[in-house]
């Protein structure tokens, strides 16, 4: 249908739409109009992805020259390829609409695991190995080298593109990863350097959130994109930890062994090189005095994307002379590394701040901090001047080089933490040197600095305002939108005591409290015999979950649920979790019911979704707070309150509370679904708790369902899934939270639709 | 202990569904509300009816009860067995009632087992005894959804093509024992053409789902008793017959009953052939029904005679089954204002108080709302019309 969003032509390529998609395209609209930045919060199963592309597509149309690109970013390569089908099918709907093929080129990009073609490299198993023979293959001093010796193995797609492929542009179309690799196929042509270099004239790019975030990929594969794009961030309520994650550094004595390593090879190639070929490296020193103008010069005409790691003032200055030589910079990673080492023989916990830290290791070793900075840059130049073909074997002394760049750069907003054992295993020695980043803002500043919009959207945001906060920008716009239902189709249940009116509650003084898992025990047997199919039960962590299915087995309590339905475990191995999910969702198939117990944060709370009869009922055992002892927490918290002034037990409740919401969100995948949301833990009936949740769950929790006994909470759900059982068809949803054209229309219903954005 | 907050919570349960349709009208009074949700309700299954359809008049049909732990829930009173097995009695006397020409058959499934509780036969009397005596059956274990469709089916494929061949399964567990693939199974019965409904008395279970799409059957969960009832007799009507379903004749016997009287020296008590089998009942009789071909004697209708294998029906039995096929036209709704002059219903002769009042299409007679429920649910024809055809 066509539809006309505040003056704006949209194409919608289905009959029906829900009101609060009309609502998100409003919004969406407000954003690109003031050409700020926003953040939407609409429910998952409500089509959130079509009316963002249709949109911003119609946007794009009206307004060739205000928005030029949207770059599309979500986290697996599943939900890209999703992305892209629904893209398609908006493209179709164009095509008949108005009868003319447009010249819209949208492309999928992944890593050269999910896009090499070659036929050796591409049966490789593990990204890295695939990474590594790709560059051996094809890296300019490689083929340079084979001018002189043309016996020394290619890459003949990348050949062929190289040869032809950059003057030819790819052809306008819907592109997804299978779709290049055919078209990469039939041309041979390498699909993946063919998409790198094709999303700089694409009008629509759909990557992974790293290929933004990662200051070491985003410098290589989106540093020139267009100023004028619309950047969405999907599924981001857990962007500020891509962010930080990014910019962190973990260095263990493994790390330290191989990069010893590395060391030794780069010396022997440099003496090889020496004997052979001096001149090179004196070309090599001539070019680091010229210092980093030509990258200063990119920058300054805004071509690039800025890359935190390298800030803005190293550019202005050439590389220090006491690294400039190959053997003194390698000499000066020696020192760096010997020091490494001797921070983490240490016995005791140590935690300092980057100054700290650099005015120790100048003190110990006498190493100053501008060469630091430079490490990284320095290590990348001598990696090139040497040749070296297989990058994948040097990641040690580059995680290391990149450790040194950061920790001198920045002295804000990061804190070394050196711990000599885990906290749970105390008696083996393990240390392990964090480098953590503790500010999230610091790796997304660029992309809110360079692009003209942002918007950031997920199923479960609440509370709005706190993302803005911990990633330090202003938006334009803050909504919340519910869904509309026709039937109430989800079931929030706070379930506060047991029979016997014991507290529930996982926090950590009743814990190891007997009562307290009795009656665990006993919600999840109740609600195995009268939930149909599947269940899933979620613990706070994997050791949580253990002490209970140990008591449960001593108690009889599992016998007595397996009785109703099987129970698979979710397991720190992901082949074993998998085949439990796989062996999970067979017994729901088949009638016999299953029962998957697993964990908050863990893989199966993130990224699986369990539709229908996957999952009728989620049952979250105690509140997934984050382990609070942890240090580098401690320190974030810290920092935070001290920044940001954001409360500890703020952040830490929001922190939660989004981890519940995404666990109890799986259950409910669009309108036709249905389950139950049980909440096993008297704290969720708390104001702080509750109103932390997503809009869209909490206008269905009512006084009635608030700290509830277990049977109170039996009857409830059994009257609840009888009600749902009855038949629902489509015409019921018409009118109500499915709209045609005409209806849309109506006065009436635009005012409704109006009113339904909550505006924060 | 688990008792008291149970039984506070169903009796709130009971009211909360009155207290959200009840509203008071302006003088205050309920009594209107009350009476037109009663209204409301006697007309839901009259506007039911369906358009011209064939129906497949034969019918053989297995019920499968789930004897399982989860009969023992007392969400149904006194449990769920007791109000099933009291609720399938009603069912088995009106499917007979409806048609007369059909067979049922009925298998109990627990401990993850099928066994037949009956074969399948046109005699409601044995049914219903066994339904009565399955009573004190004890509960246990889980059901098996595959083993009673096997059970039933090994049966069932044997029937004639032009026989309706369904499966009723009444299905409490939420879950199921299963020793293969069902899914192969619910191929197998949609080639053979096995209908399977499904009533659930819990919740909505994936399998049934697909297994009632897949044989195009129906799959309803139940909310109360009332509704299970309602949701019961809603398989008394006979299914629309499918187009692959072959026709063909049959042989009908269609003994007459004779009346005989000790008095008379001629007859001699003699036995019924459907006592042979059975113990109990009275077992010498005088009359009976004689089968036309060989003479072996009944003492009730409708029946296979055990001899020549013919089967026996009576003619108003036969006349019942047609109904379906021409199903009396749905009476047409006015308010009472347009029949000022006509007071008195046609049938009842009692005078028209309701708002609304009906009349048939083709001789405009004037009824009541009772008894147009009474006319379309047993008549199955118009009064006023018969009785003007014999007139003339």
């Amino acid at each position: 249908m066509r539809l006309n969003i505040d003056g704006l032509l949209v194409f919608f390529p289905y009959d029906y739409i829900y009101p609060e998609q009309y609502s998100y395209m409003l919004e969406l609209k407000r954003t690109l109009d003031a050409k700020g930045h926003g953040v939407l919060e609409m429910p998952s199963g409500t089509g959130k992805t079509i009316s963002l592309l249709s949109l911003i597509v119609a946007y794009q149309r009206a307004f060739p020259l205000e928005v030029t690109k949207l770059i599309y970013c979500s986290r697996t390569v599943p939900e890209i390829e999703k992305v892209v089908e629904e893209l398609r099918k908006l493209m179709e709907f164009y095509a008949k609409e108005t009868g003319e093929v447009n010249n819209f080129l949208a492309l999928s990009l992944s890593s050269r695991k999910n896009l090499c073609i070659h036929p050796e490299v591409s049966s490789l198993r593990f990204g890295k190995e695939v990474d590594g023979k790709c560059h051996s293959l094809t890296a300019s001093y490689i083929r340079a080298q084979r001018h002189s010796n043309p016996n020394l193995p290619s890459c003949r797609f990348y050949e062929e593109f190289d040869a032809v492929g950059r003057q030819v542009p790819l052809p306008a179309g819907i592109y997804n990863l299978d779709d290049l690799k055919d078209f990469g196929r039939r041309k041979g042509w390498c699909p993946y350097y063919l998409a790198r270099y094709s999303i700089l004239h694409a009008n629509i790019v759909v990557y992974s959130y790293h290929y933004l975030l990662d200051p070491k990929i985003a410098d290589l594969v989106s540093k020139e994109l267009a100023k004028k794009s619309v950047v969405v961030f999907d599924e981001a309520h857990n962007i500020d930890n891509v962010c930080i994650d990014s910019m962190s550094v973990n260095i263990t004595r493994r790390t330290l062994d191989r990069c010893q390593n590395n060391v030794d090879t780069l010396q022997n190639t440099i003496h090889k090189i020496k004997e052979t070929d001096a001149a090179k490296l004196r070309e090599e020193y001539r070019r680091l005095v010229e210092g980093l103008k030509e990258a200063n010069v990119a920058r300054e005409t805004d071509i690039y994307l800025a890359n935190p790691v390298l800030p803005d003032e190293i550019l202005q200055e050439a590389v220090p002379g006491s690294i400039r030589t190959a053997e003194h910079f390698v000499g000066f990673l020696r020192r760096f590394l010997e020091y490494l080492k001797a921070r983490l023989r240490v016995q005791h916990v140590v935690q300092e701040s980057a100054p700290q830290f650099l005015k120790d290791i100048f003190d110990k070793v006498c190493i100053d901090r501008k060469p630091l900075r430079f490490c990284a840059e320095r290590l990348q130049s001598l990696l090139r001047t040497l040749e070296i073909a297989d990058i994948a074997d040097f990641s040690a002394v580059t995680l290391i080089s990149n450790f040194a760049t950061l920790v001198s750069t920045y002295s804000q907003g990061f804190t070394i933490i050196i711990e000599p054992f885990e906290d749970r295993t105390p008696t083996i020695a393990n240390p392990v040197l964090h480098f953590s980043c503790m500010d999230p803002s610091i790796a997304i500043k660029p992309v809110f600095q360079r692009f003209q919009s942002v918007i950031i959207t997920s199923g479960t945001l609440s509370p709005l305002d706190i993302y803005p906060r911990i990633l330090d920008f202003r938006p334009v716009t803050m909504a919340s939108f519910t869904m509309t239902l026709a039937r109430t189709c989800l079931c929030p249940l706070i379930v506060g005591r047991g029979n016997d009116q014991v507290a529930l509650s996982s926090k950590f003084e009743t814990r190891e409290d007997f009562a307290v898992i009795r009656n665990y025990g006993n919600l999840l047997l109740e609600m195995s015999a009268i939930v149909p199919d599947g269940i899933v039960a979620f613990f706070t962590s994997y050791v949580y979950m253990e002490n209970i299915v140990a008591a449960w087995y001593e108690q009889g309590i599992l016998e007595n649920i397996q009785r109703n339905k099987l129970i698979f475990i979710e397991t720190q191995d992901a082949a074993e979790t998998s085949m439990a999910l796989e062996k999970y969702q067979e017994a729901c198939e088949n009638g016999r019911g299953a029962i998957l117990l697993s964990v908050a944060r863990g893989k199966v709370s993130e990224g699986i979704d369990f539709v229908h009869h996957f999952g009728r009922a989620v049952i979250m055992f105690g509140v997934p707070y984050v382990y609070t002892q942890s240090r580098i927490l401690k320190a974030r918290l810290e920092y935070l309150r001290d920044q940001f002034q954001i409360r500890e037990n703020d952040f830490l409740t929001f922190d939660a509370m989004r981890h519940a919401a995404q666990c109890v969100g799986r259950a409910i995948r669009g309108k036709t679904d249905y389950g139950l949301m049980i909440f096993a833990d008297k704290r969720y009936a708390r104001a702080d708790k509750r109103g932390k949740l997503p809009r869209w769950i909490q206008e269905h929790i009512n006084d009635g369902s608030l700290n509830l006994t277990v049977d109170e909470a039996v009857q409830l759900s059994k009257h609840f899934l009888r009600q749902m059982a009855q038949p629902f068809r489509q015409e019921d949803q018409l009118g109500l939270s499915l709209l045609t054209l005409e209806q849309l229309e109506s006065e009436e219903m635009l005012q409704k639709i109006s009113q339904m954005a909550h505006q924060t | 202990m688990d008792e008291e907050p149970e039984r506070a919570k169903r009796w709130e349960g009971g009211y909360e569904r009155t207290w959200e349709v009840l509203k008071e009208d302006e003088s205050g009074s309920l009594k209107a509300m009350v009476e037109e949700i009663l209204y409301q309700s006697k007309r839901k299954r009259v506007t039911q009816s369906h358009a011209q359809v064939r129906l497949g008049m034969m019918r053989h049909l297995y019920i499968v009860i789930d004897c399982s732990r989860s009969m023992e829930d007392q969400d149904l009173k006194p449990n769920r067995l007791t109000s099933t097995l009291k609720l399938m009695e009603g069912f088995v006397d009106e499917y007979f009632d409806q048609n007369p020409i059909s067979q049922v058959g009925i298998i109990t499934t627990k401990n993850k087992r099928a066994e037949k509780l009956t074969e399948l036969a046109g005699n409601p009397k044995k049914h219903i005894a066994a339904l009565k005596k399955a009573v004190d059956m004890p509960c246990v274990g889980e059901p098996s959804l595959y083993n009673s469709l096997s059970l039933a089916v090994q049966t069932l494929k044997h029937m004639p093509g032009h026989t309706s061949r369904e499966i009723l399964i009444v299905l409490s567990s939420l879950t199921t024992c299963d020793p293969a693939n069902i899914y192969e199974l619910i191929k197998n019965l949609k080639s053979l053409k096995v209908r399977v409904s499904v009533i659930g008395l819990s919740a909505e279970v994936r399998v049934c789902t697909v297994l009632t799409r897949e044989t195009g059957g129906s799959y309803h969960v139940i909310l109360d008793e009332s509704h299970f009832k309602e949701l019961l007799m809603l398989h008394v009507k006979p299914p629309p017959a499918s187009f692959s379903s072959e026709c063909s004749l049959i042989r009908m016997g269609f003994p007459q009953h004779t009346v005989a009287f000790l008095s008379d020296p001629d007859v001699r008590p003699s036995f019924s052939m459907s006592h042979l089998d059975g113990a109990g009942g009275p077992a010498l009789s005088l009359g009976g029904y004689f089968c036309p071909q060989c003479r072996a004697k009944y003492t009730e209708l409708p029946v296979e005679c055990k001899v020549c294998g013919l089967t026996l029906v009576s003619a108003p039995h036969l006349a019942r089954s047609f109904h379906h096929l021409f199903p009396l036209q749905p009476f047409i709704e006015s308010p009472a204002e347009d029949h000022q002059d006509t007071r008195f219903c046609q049938a009842c002769q009692a005078v028209l108080r309701d708002k609304t009042v009906f009349s048939c299409p083709s001789c405009r007679s004037v009824f009541c709302v009772e008894c147009d429920l009474f006319i379309h649910e047993s008549l199955h024809c118009c009064p006023c019309c018969i009785h003007s055809r014999t007139a003339t």
